[in-house]
Parts: C-alpha cells; sequence; structure tokens
C-alpha cells in the first residue's frame, strides 16, 4: 500500500486557556490527491493545518507527511509541504519579488533556482508589472496571488490551501483553478479549504467536512455530493443545521 | 516512505536559509538607515563637540586622558547596546505581531539556525555603528584604539549578548509599551550609571557596589581598556562574566524557540 501524503491520527489540540480546538481528529489523503477540507468557522480547519505546518504544536496524535513525521523529523517533512495561509502574514514593507525569493531562501535553493522560479511564478500570476510595489500598496486579489507564489516556490509535494480564494475576484478565482488543476495534474497533492461549496465540488475528488474539531463525515466527492442537495445539503446537514436552513428547501 | 521522501537528501545545516535570515534582515535594515545608522553617528558627534569642543578645556584629565576621551568609549557601547537591542526586539516582535515569524516556522529550519540567524544581524548592525562611531571619534581626534582584536571581541560579544536579551523582550512582549519598558527601566539607567561618565574613584566608596553589581560597568571599561588602555574592572573577570551571560542568554533562547514560546500557537 503506497504512503500516504498526509496521514493524520488522533489529532488533538488544546491551547493555553483550555480551549479544545481539535479533538481526535484522523485524515488520511493519499498522494495525488485534490481534497477538500470543510467546515464552519472555528471548527478547527485552520488549526488542524497549522499542526501539520509548525505554525501550531499538536497536543497529541501524530502527523506524517509521506511518511515522515512532522513532529519529531520536521525540516525533512516542512521540506515538502507548502502553506499558502488564510491571513496575510506577509512582511508589508517588501515587494512581490522579495517575499517569494526569501521564501525560496528559507528552504534552502540557491540564487539561480530562487531566480528561475521567481520569475515564473510573478509571470503565471500576473504580478511582473507589480513587482516594484511594497506589499501593502497591493490589492487584494494582488496580495493572494502573491502568498500562494510564496507556498509554491519551492514547488512543493503537498499543497495546503486555506481559502484561497477569499476575497478573490472571478477573474483570478479562475486563473487559480486553472493553476491548481495543472499541478495536480502533474502529481502535486493538494488539501483545499474554502467556503465556496462550487469550488470544492469543482476541484475536489475527496472531501472531510469538520465540525467542533472532530471529522463528521469523509468519503469522496460522489458519496458526499451525490446524494439530492449535492454537497450544500451534506454540509449543512453534516455540520448540524436544521432541515429548514438548508438551501433549497 | 513514499518516492518524494525517499529522494529528499539529507538535511545538513541550511545555510542558505540561514543567510537568507540575515539578507532579510539586512534588507529590512536598510528601509531605515537614518535610525539604524545616521542617528547614533550624529549622537556621538554632539558629545565631541559638546565634551570635546564645549566644555573640553573645563574638565579634568582622567589617567593621562582628556575628558572626551574617557568618555569616547562609553558613549560608543551605549550605542552599541541601543542598536543591538532595538534591532532584534523589533524585529522578532514586529515578525510577531505581522505574523511573518510563520514564513519562517513552516520552513527547513532549525531553531538553531534562526537565532544564529538573527544575531548575525544584530552583530553587524552593531559592528557598523560601532566602528562608525570609531572612525567619527578618530577623525576629530576624540579617540584612538590600542587593541583592534579587543574592541572587535567587545562589540561581538556585547551585541550579542544584547541582542539575545532583545530576543528575549521581542518574545515576552504583548505590546509596543512592553517592548519599550526595558529601555526606559534597565537599558538606559544601567548604562548612564555602568561607568562612562566618570569613573569608580568619582563615587564615595559607599557607592561603589553601584559600579561592581552592573554588568554594564564590565562592557564599558572592556572597550574603554580596548580603545584607551584605560580599565578599572579586572579584564579577566570582564571577558568571563561575559561569555557567562553569552552562554545563559543564549541557551535560554535557545530552549524558547524549541518550545515555541511566543511564536508558536
Amino acid at each position: 500500500m503506497p504512503t500516504p501524503a498526509l496521514s493524520v491520527r488522533n489529532l488533538r489540540k488544546v491551547y493555553r486557556r483550555g480551549n479544545v480546538a481539535v479533538d481526535d481528529l484522523s485524515l488520511t489523503i493519499n498522494e495525488g490527491d485534490f481534497f477538500g477540507f470543510l467546515g464552519p468557522n472555528g471548527a478547527g480547519k485552520s488549526t488542524t493545518i497549522h499542526c501539520i505546518t509548525g505554525i501550531a504544536e499538536p497536543t497529541s496524535g501524530t502527523i506524517e507527511i509521506f511518511g515522515l513525521d512532522a513532529v519529531k523529523n520536521y525540516r525533512d517533512a516542512r521540506r515538502l509541504v507548502g502553506l499558502c495561509p488564510q491571513e496575510f502574514n506577509v512582511d508589508p514593507f517588501a515587494t512581490p519579488g522579495q517575499i517569494v525569493d526569501w521564501a525560496g531562501g528559507y528552504f534552502g535553493m540557491n540564487r539561480a533556482q530562487r531566480k528561475s522560479r521567481v520569475d515564473y511564478l510573478m509571470e503565471r500570476f500576473e504580478l511582473t508589472p507589480h513587482l516594484k510595489k511594497s506589499f501593502r500598496e497591493l490589492s487584494g486579489g494582488l496580495k493572494r496571488r502573491v502568498v500562494l507564489a510564496r507556498a509554491l516556490v519551492h514547488d512543493p509535494r503537498l499543497i495546503i490551501l486555506d481559502e484561497p480564494t477569499a476575497g478573490v475576484d472571478v477573474e483570478l478565482r479562475r486563473v487559480l483553478w486553472r493553476y491548481l488543476q495543472d499541478i495536480n495534474g502533474d502529481g502535486r497533492t493538494i488539501l483545499l479549504t474554502s467556503h465556496y461549496l462550487e469550488e470544492v465540488e469543482r476541484l475536489c475528488r475527496d472531501i472531510a467536512i469538520v465540525n467542533a474539531g472532530k471529522i463528521v463525515r469523509q468519503g469522496t466527492k460522489a458519496e458526499i455530493a451525490g446524494a439530492p442537495g449535492g454537497l450544500e445539503n451534506a454540509y449543512l446537514a453534516a455540520t448540524g443545521a436544521e432541515a429548514d436552513h438548508v438551501a433549497g428547501q | 516512505m513514499s518516492g518524494a521522501a525517499e529522494n529528499l537528501t539529507p538535511m545538513g545545516v541550511n545555510w542558505i536559509g540561514l543567510y537568507t535570515i540575515v539578507r532579510r534582515e539586512v534588507q529590512r535594515m536598510m528601509r531605515v538607515p537614518i535610525q539604524a545608522f545616521i542617528a547614533p553617528w550624529i549622537s556621538a558627534l554632539l558629545f565631541i563637540f559638546i565634551f570635546g569642543f564645549v566644555l573640553g578645556s573645563t574638565m579634568r584629565t582622567i589617567g593621562g586622558h582628556r575628558y572626551i576621551e574617557f568618555v569616547m568609549p562609553g558613549i560608543l557601547m551605549m550605542n552599541i547596546i541601543n542598536a543591538a537591542f532595538l534591532q532584534s526586539s523589533s524585529a522578532i516582535y514586529f515578525s510577531r505581531f505581522i505574523k511573518f515569524v510563520e514564513e519562517m516556522l513552516v520552513a527547513p529550519l532549525s531553531y538553531l539556525e534562526m537565532v544564529v540567524g538573527s544575531i548575525a544581524t544584530v552583530v553587524l548592525r552593531a559592528s557598523i555603528t560601532g566602528i562608525g562611531i570609531l572612525f567619527i571619534g578618530m577623525f576629530f581626534g576624540a579617540t584612538t584604539i590600542e587593541s583592534w582584536p579587543l574592541f572587535i571581541f567587545w562589540i561581538v560579544a556585547v551585541s550579542t549578548i544584547f541582542g539575545l536579551a532583545g530576543i528575549l523582550v521581542g518574545l515576552w512582549s504583548k505590546s509596543f509599551e512592553q517592548l519599550n519598558m526595558p529601555v526606559v527601566f534597565f537599558l538606559t539607567p544601567l548604562s548612564m550609571l555602568g561607568g562612562s561618565f566618570f569613573t569608580l574613584k568619582m563615587l564615595p566608596g559607599w557607592l561603589h557596589w553601584m559600579l561592581w553589581g552592573n554588568p554594564f560597568f564590565y562592557f564599558i571599561n572592556g572597550i574603554r581598556g580596548a580603545m584607551i588602555g584605560v580599565d578599572e574592572a579586572p579584564q579577566g573577570l570582564s571577558v568571563a562574566l561575559t561569555l557567562l551571560m553569552i552562554l545563559v542568554l543564549g541557551g535560554t533562547v535557545w530552549r524558547l524557540f524549541s518550545r515555541g514560546y511566543g511564536l508558536r500557537e
């Protein structure tokens, strides 16, 4: 049986004030999958992602990235992951080129590798005309492109996108979808969280729905979205919404 | 393990990552050259003007040296301490506040590499500040240099200490008010009372403890010995105390980084 791209077992995260954000969450994502990770605000999606990528420390449980322990062997594990976070965690006075170039440097890419990759990503995400602007001068959509380019600079095998299209116009959303489908076609594994159900339905092959820190439904897109009412119905039912709240009923 | 992990070559020291931390901080520092370098150089010029030119003839000599020659090492050390502390505390606090510290947390960087990268930038900034002040002093005949190796040692060692202290404060602070507290309550009083402007002998005997118990006294005297050869504190004791402080602070910072204190959720 092939090693999964991501294996999370019995993950629990309790914050210092006792708030249980993730509770006994288990998740497996196979290599090459396009995986949708859904849930309402505060359900534990971002905390799970933060535990996987090293921003948060798991209270208990194990996380393996391509078989590498994400806590004990964190340096090698992180080389395989690219994170596009929900928030713009960027030096606001730096330029797009600097931000992406520094990220490449942190991942150990030499100057020539960084230059070629930064040029490609700037071109691909239409950031070239904005190279000399500081991050804070960019529009919301352009900022989103920069953090996405940063996540992809080291060409990671597992790409984690935490609401990458939040606040983004339709045009960029489509550019982004095409790009994600391309790199997924090349064998990259993608974990996507989004509040846009049509986006998840369009892109993902497997879906997990999380609520109150636990996985409440998991399966293939056909299993979850195939029933009457589609993904929206399944999502609302899984997250505990009343029947009369379900759209279309 | 899958192909993706099997193809990885084992990771040694992430030299490029470490260099990138320094490069990023230098680029950040160069956005504010007036604050980083020009301000301490102008402050040194003003001290030279006041103590060397305006008050020079009215001040007594100390150990055969003019008063301006006596105070220049203290002024230089105060600026190094400020530069080192402000560089590291503001860098770490700002990166936590804006959350771009997460860029490093998700990267294959060890905690030691993060600490060494931050301190290397601090030492660079403090060295440029210190050597600039030295040259200004030499240009106006306000100071000399007795020992370059000792001078370099004191700049590197003291900037490392205050760089590490700045990291601790930057990790601990939850507001800009807290970030500035150590400067107001510790750095400024201890450096002013650490023998920058007076000798041990100028104080009454019952106040000598104020200098012997003040670590700044050893730093200021150390660099004074390197610059004009006047040193009231035993060199061996000063060096040992300084190295011990680096060891204790370095160990504390590394431990806090590895626990993710103030950095990870």
